[in-house]
């Protein structure tokens, strides 16, 4: 079934990219397929689970949902380009320390919608952790330590603010 | 703590994962990250639409026009290159019945793969399956264990007269007498609905043949490696030796992943046949469709008492509604025996009848499923439990009080003849109940249990988890095909390094820290100085994989005699060139030193240097080259880990939700290695079970079609729906396993769905109604409120 490829420019994690990608090429497996950034996962493809959680244009979006024509001049963030070029950022650090990911498939979610919650509000009630997290499904963990580890992510932030 | 976790430098400590780096940074690799190789070709799989039915035709013209298809084979093609799985061929006690991986004549289940479609691209992939035409004969299809069991019911097997392959039953000696002396006699019939375990990410394998060796790589997200490959062997007629089978980073597995699975066997043979790589990713919905569900039970119980409220006899009669075959490699019993011996748990009692069957039906075959069978049948037993406490006026912790084994009651043979060496029943019961707040709960607690419109309940259930069972329990159990023992490799390179291969494979649990841990203690140094490997057959010796909580106990075992021995051969070369005795080498920090002169040592290099030749400085007389240690650990049988969960609820009268409030569990699994990854699994193993509880099923229609095929229509719990919990580790060391380790990977689930019934119990005390159908969906509550006394 040959099809027409649209030119796209998408700026993933601060480096542009310019394809000509099928119409229907979904942005997720533009990420995986086209420029072999394999962090971001598809659990379940109909925008229901999170694991495929990207930032466009600095909110977070389903990758699984969105065609990579629709993510055209945008920047978009992946998890690849949270941590330093060695380490761990103030989230995935908070992650690691309070064993908040076990296979690890969903995490790369977490972290962006983590990252969404603490842009916003810095300093979350527990509830507000839940609800912002509610999109997004991890079968491992029980969410028990992803809440403490968000409520460090955003003490230790507010600490750097602080210090700063 | 135990008192002797002092002893210990790692074993027992909060040591952050090895894994996580690569996890958090988006580097890991699971199957579907593995870099494909040029020429690969996605294999999507056509899935049998109806339930049950003769296949007449299959057309793939249309399908392999389209530019970029490659091929289709059905059944038919591959009929010469696979045989059909019999898991419980030769078993004693077993009908045997056979699978077909792809059948050609005829499929028994929605989701049976009819054909399967190559392409070069997935997009392209799924244009063409929608291209294959399939027609049917249909058959009359069973769905339900009754209509499978009806005189006449249309039969799945030729092989078999009746829809039971499998029928296990014991009775012990003055069973009825006993019975008969019961001042009380409470009983009920409890369902627990299908499940599916739902790993975050769905099955997948990609298969690469080479030619000129005649040898074929296969990368699953497989949870047994090693049983995967002699499938592959036995089913494609290739020596072990040609194959080779990589898990790597798997998302999740909780049993389902531990079977072998027609994708697995058929994208061998297609890349054998065309030579070229296939690759197959299964999405949500093959997902639900085809990866094994669980616990699809119909449990009839009856508990007689004693007026003090002590448990005489109990009854069991079980049937399990396994689907249209039998899972590979475990075979037809892999619930259904569970679901008879875990029922005695944490109560003494010495009379036990049971009947468990299974039963074939045109639903997806189920599997193994983290719990297996404990979760349905604990929260039987203490259903009953609850039903007994308001007959007899008592309060329901006070009557399981009065039945707890004690410790000093081990070690202890069970009436279904299981012996366990330890328990901690009545600390944990004493632990869990400080942290819920149970007394002051109770004090507060108005009659008709209504605060702010809902009625508050709180449940407190006693339960055991069977954990770290070896080949004796397997044989005995009749899973043949199960090693049951587990192997571990310890070797210190020439640069004095250590990496250590295990016949484990995980899927998260924390294996690459855990046995770190254990390796670093005995050859004193550091867990992030060992580095571990699972999941490659070709680097890892033989073992059984990861199911049934044996990980710890097992390669755990294995590790810790791998590494002794290990050590033994350090102490050796260093007391050689120390010119003093082995028995007098310790090793710390990195290095064997004389014990007590600190500054007579060498290192863990020089010693690596000197057993690799390579300085000038020899082996001691008789030893090997090389520092490498490979040991294997069988445990004795297998060692049962206890808990007592407390949950609190409040159910909402007018809608029928269940929200659970508070949790705290007490636990026991012996020698804690790590007490942070251990508690991890006790939270994801409380929200499955909270899952089961109140919103997962999944769901068939009278004519075998598969409602539930997304996370849409199947509910998992989320964030908002998993309270925080409360953790107590009681350490028991197991006096029957190495390092006294018992199992930990199942005992959240166990627990958590009685926990969270007996609460609901409780809530609706004042309408006298009590849990024994699953899920509690807001219709089920309404229901048993409505069917209720109105207080």
């Amino acid at each position: 079934m040959p099809e027409d490829r649209i030119a796209v420019r998408i700026s993933v994690n601060g480096v542009p990219c310019e394809r000509e990608v099928p119409p229907r090429l979904l942005l997720v497996d533009f990420l995986r397929h086209e420029l072999r950034m394999t962090g971001t996962h598809v659990g379940c493809a109909h925008g229901v689970c999170g694991a495929c959680t990207v930032m466009i244009d600095g909110r977070t979006a389903r990758s699984c949902l969105t065609f990579a024509v629709q993510a055209d001049g945008c920047e978009i963030r992946t998890v690849e380009g949270l941590a330093p070029e060695e380490g761990l950022d103030p989230v995935q650090q908070a992650f690691h320390e309070h064993h908040a990911l076990q296979c690890g498939y969903c995490t790369p979610g977490f972290l962006m919608a983590t990252h969404q919650l603490l842009s916003e509000t810095p300093d979350p009630s527990e509830e507000e952790i839940r609800t912002a997290l509610a999109g997004n499904l991890c079968r491992c963990t029980g969410y028990v330590n992803i809440v403490r580890a968000v409520q460090a992510a955003a003490a230790r932030l507010a600490g750097d603010a602080h210090g700063r | 703590m135990g008192g002797d976790a002092a002893a210990f430098r790692h074993i027992g400590r909060r040591v952050p994962r090895r894994e996580d780096r690569r996890l958090l940074r988006g580097e890991a690799q699971f199957f579907d990250d593995v870099p494909k190789p040029p020429g690969t070709l996605y294999m999507g799989c056509v899935r049998s639409t109806a339930a049950h039915a003769d296949i007449l035709r299959v057309d793939g013209t249309a399908a392999t026009a389209l530019p970029g298809v490659h091929a289709i084979f059905t059944g038919r093609d591959l009929a010469g290159a696979i045989k059909a799985m019999a898991a419980d061929h030769g078993k004693k006690g077993f009908k045997s019945t056979t699978r077909d991986v792809m059948p050609a004549d005829r499929v028994r289940y929605v989701g049976d793969t009819v054909a399967v479609v190559l392409a070069e691209d997935p997009y392209l992939l799924e244009d063409a399956l929608d291209l294959v035409e399939v027609d049917y004969a249909e058959l009359p299809a069973v769905i339900g264990l009754d209509e499978a069991l009806a005189e006449g019911a249309p039969r799945l097997h030729p092989e078999i007269d009746d829809n039971v392959p499998f029928v296990t039953a014991a009775c012990t000696e003055g069973f009825e007498q006993a019975f008969a002396a019961a001042d009380l006699v409470v009983a009920d019939t409890f369902t627990s609905t299908r499940m599916a375990g739902v790993s975050m990410e769905p099955r997948g394998c990609m298969a690469v043949w080479d030619r000129g060796l005649g040898a074929l790589t296969l990368w699953s997200s497989t949870q047994v490696p090693h049983l995967l490959r002699s499938a592959l062997s036995e089913l494609l007629g290739l020596p072990e030796s040609r194959l080779r089978v990589i898990a790597p980073d798997v998302g999740g597995g909780f049993g389902p992943k531990a079977h072998v699975y027609p994708e697995e066997i058929v994208a061998a043979a297609v890349a054998r046949r065309t030579g070229r790589p296939i690759k197959w990713v299964g999405d949500r919905q093959d997902d639900f469709v085809t990866t094994t569900h669980a616990r699809d039970y119909r449990l009839r119980l009856e508990m007689a008492l004693s007026a003090d409220g002590t448990i005489l006899a109990v009854r069991n009669r079980l049937d399990v509604n396994i689907g249209a075959y039998v899972c590979f490699p475990f075979g037809a019993n892999a619930e259904t025996g569970g679901g008879a011996i875990y029922l005695p748990g944490a109560y003494r009692f010495a009379h036990y009848d049971y009947v468990a069957r299974s039963v074939m039906t045109n639903k997806a075959p189920t599997g193994v499923y983290r719990g297996v069978a404990a979760p349905i049948a604990h929260m039987a037993a203490e259903g009953l439990l609850d039903r007994a406490a308001a007959r007899l006026g008592l309060d329901p912790v006070e009557l399981r009080r009065r039945n707890l084994l004690r410790p000093d009651e081990y070690p202890h043979v069970n009436a279904a003849g299981i012996r366990s060496d330890s328990g901690s029943h009545v600390e944990c019961l004493r632990l869990a109940l400080e942290d819920i707040g149970y007394e002051a709960f109770r004090r507060q607690q108005p009659e008709d249990r209504l605060r702010d419109g809902l009625l508050h309940g709180i449940g407190i259930v006693c339960i055991t988890e069977h954990t770290g069972q070896g080949a004796a329990r397997y044989r005995a159990r009749g899973l043949h095909r199960v090693p049951g023992f587990e192997g571990v490799v310890v070797r210190i390179e020439p640069d004095g390094q250590v990496i250590a291969a295990t016949s484990q494979a995980t899927q998260g649990q924390g294996h690459l820290t855990v046995f770190a841990q254990v390796i670093a203690e005995n050859l004193g140094v550091e867990p992030e100085d060992v580095t571990v490997m699972e999941g490659d057959t070709a680097v890892a010796p033989f073992g059984s994989g990861t199911f049934a909580s044996r990980g710890a106990v097992l390669a755990g075992g294995a590790a810790q005699r791998a590494s002794t021995a290990l050590a033994d051969k350090i102490r050796r070369i260093a007391a050689h060139q120390l010119e003093a005795a082995p028995a007098d080498i310790e090793l710390v920090g990195g290095r064997a030193r004389v014990v007590g002169v600190p500054d007579m040592g060498i290192s863990l290099r020089e010693v690596a240097a000197i057993a690799h030749s390579m300085e000038s400085r020899t082996l001691p007389p008789g030893d090997e080259y090389g520092l490498e240690a490979k040991a294997f650990y069988d445990p004795p049988g297998v060692v049962l880990a206890n808990a007592v969960h407390a949950a609190r609820v409040a159910v909402d009268p007018q809608t029928g939700r269940v929200q659970v409030l508070r949790y705290a569990v007490a636990h026991d699994c012996g020698r804690v290695i790590n007490p942070m990854l251990v508690a991890g699994q006790v939270h994801g193993g409380i929200a499955q079970g909270l899952g089961q509880a109140l919103m997962e099923g999944v769901v068939y229609d009278e004519t075998g079609q598969l409602l539930t095929t997304q996370l849409l229509d199947y509910l998992l719990p989320t964030a908002c729906d998993v309270p925080d919990i409360t953790i107590r580790h009681v350490e028991t060391p197991s006096a029957d396993t190495l390092l006294g380790i018992k199992g930990a990977g199942e005992g959240g689930v166990i627990g958590s769905v009685p926990a969270i019934a007996a609460a609901v119990n409780d809530a609706l005390a004042p309408y006298g109604a009590f849990v024994s159908r699953l899920p509690l969906s807001p219709e089920t509550v309404l229901a048993l409120i409505d069917g209720g006394r109105r207080p």
